[in-house]
């Protein structure tokens, strides 16, 4: 049990992290800017949200599949496969949360003052300045929503990780399909333990989310 | 010398302006809606336009060519009308944004000047108006600007220290010897500072020029026409 969540919490970890910095550019792009195939990106980026997580592993199989494009680089670079790895498991996590992550940094920065983004250019700033001296730290509260969110969606994934992960002891069986095996097997009491503990994570992380969203999400101390 | 003549059509504002300046003092007034805000915006590059900005012969606006010169290169000191302060950094912290090299005491000297010195620890929200106003000031000069761009700075202070103000812009003005355009309804700012006045109505200039300020006789306004 204690493995299979320590697997669920690296994961979610590794995610996160990755989903921050990937979401970032994305989330500015969608926010600040227009362009050709705008909509089509930000559907791409909602996709998860509506999609089967079956549908979205499928997908994810055939990308990193050992004879795929992804797949034959990443075992030629690394001498191991990434379909049924620990890996394969972050990739397919990243895309399936990646709303989670861009949707409320997009949602911070369209709130950002246009006369602080003005301001930024009047003192002499460039985009990465104003991005670092301004736009980040009005959004601090949207950013840590986003990790929030990102963190217990990964910690809750099955459908998606069951798919590309396939469920090996140790090394991608993680908590919520450790908790579907003991209901199978009847093994009630680790059953109780683990969703329990599922459940406190997610009413932590969403405690977060929401006092976050309490307050005004600008800046302070 | 600087020259501006640009276009812009702005919902029922028709802006067009034609004009030329030293590095002097320039007070512009005129009712809601004249096109005094979109006017500087315009001068700012914060609000595209057509038409072309000169300024101390060097072009900062060219849209026949297809050319602007971004913001962040135009070296600008601009104070907008509302309180522009980010909230999470500390009055000096906000007076120094993106200034790479801190000065202290220039800092200070503009500080005390605007006599927010006692200030500079605080944060934005514990400052009243007048006091957030004079940090925006303050904000504007400190890095030293090639063109100072003022929507009503003084409208929350007390009429006690605008004259005080007053003195300390034209004091500064004529240091860093730069053009200063400042949106006023304020008769004492014209009175006290203006070389040019410009009266704006429905998107046009009416420029008057104050024959007299450097010599230091009665101000005496004469209208040069439309």
């Amino acid at each position: 049990m204690t493995e299979s969540l320590f697997i669920s919490v690296q994961l979610a970890l590794i995610t996160t992290l990755i989903l921050l910095v990937v979401s970032l550019p994305l989330a500015y792009v969608l926010a600040f800017q227009s362009f050709f195939g705008r909509t089509v990106l930000e559907v791409f980026v909602a996709l998860p949200l509506v999609l089967p997580p079956t549908v979205l592993g499928y997908y994810v199989l055939l990308l990193i599949a050992p004879d795929s494009l992804v797949g034959s680089a990443w075992s030629s670079l690394f001498d191991s496969s990434l379909a049924f790895s620990f890996s394969g498991m972050v990739v397919a996590s990243v895309l399936y949360s990646l709303p989670f992550a861009v949707q409320p940094m997009q949602q911070a920065f369209r709130s950002i003052p246009t006369s602080w983004l003005e301001l930024g250019k009047v003192q002499g700033m460039n985009m990465g300045q104003t991005l670092r001296h301004i736009i980040l730290p009005a959004s601090k509260g949207g950013v840590l929503v986003a990790a929030a969110l990102s963190f217990a969606h990964t910690m809750g994934e099955f459908g998606v990780v069951l798919m590309v992960g396939g469920s090996i002891p140790g090394e991608t069986k993680v908590a919520s399909i450790a908790l579907f095996e003991f209901v199978e097997m009847q093994q009630q009491t680790e059953a109780a333990q683990l969703a329990l503990i599922l459940m406190g994570v997610s009413f932590l992380m969403l405690i977060v989310v929401y006092s976050v969203n309490r307050k005004p999400l600008v800046g302070g101390s | 010398m600087n020259q501006i003549n640009i276009q812009i059509k702005l919902g029922a504002l028709d802006l067009q302006v034609q004009a030329s300046f030293a590095n002097e003092v320039i007070i512009i007034s005129g009712e809601n809606g004249a096109g005094k805000t979109t006017l500087l915006r315009c001068m700012a590059g914060l609000q595209a336009c057509s038409g072309s900005i000169l300024v101390n012969d060097k072009v900062w606006l060219d849209s026949a060519a297809g050319f602007a010169l971004p913001t962040n290169q135009r070296g600008l000191g601009f104070v907008w009308a509302e309180e522009v302060l980010l909230p999470w950094l500390v009055v000096a912290q906000n007076i120094q944004l993106g200034v790479a090299q801190e000065d202290k005491a220039w800092l200070m000297q503009v500080c005390e000047q605007l006599e927010i010195a006692h200030l500079v620890k605080r944060k934005p929200a514990m400052l009243s108006t007048g006091e957030a106003q004079r940090v925006s000031l303050a904000r504007a000069l400190y890095r030293k600007p090639s063109m100072l761009l003022l929507d009503e700075p003084f409208s929350a202070q007390a009429p006690d220290i605008r004259a005080r103000l007053r003195k300390v812009l034209k004091n500064m003005q004529q240091t860093l010897a730069i053009p200063l355009l400042m949106i006023s309804h304020d008769a004492e700012d014209a009175k006290a500072l203006a070389q040019q006045h410009w009266r704006m109505r429905e998107g046009k200039l009416i420029i008057s020029i104050n024959r007299h300020s450097h010599a230091g006789g009665n101000p005496h306004f004469e209208n040069i026409g439309e």
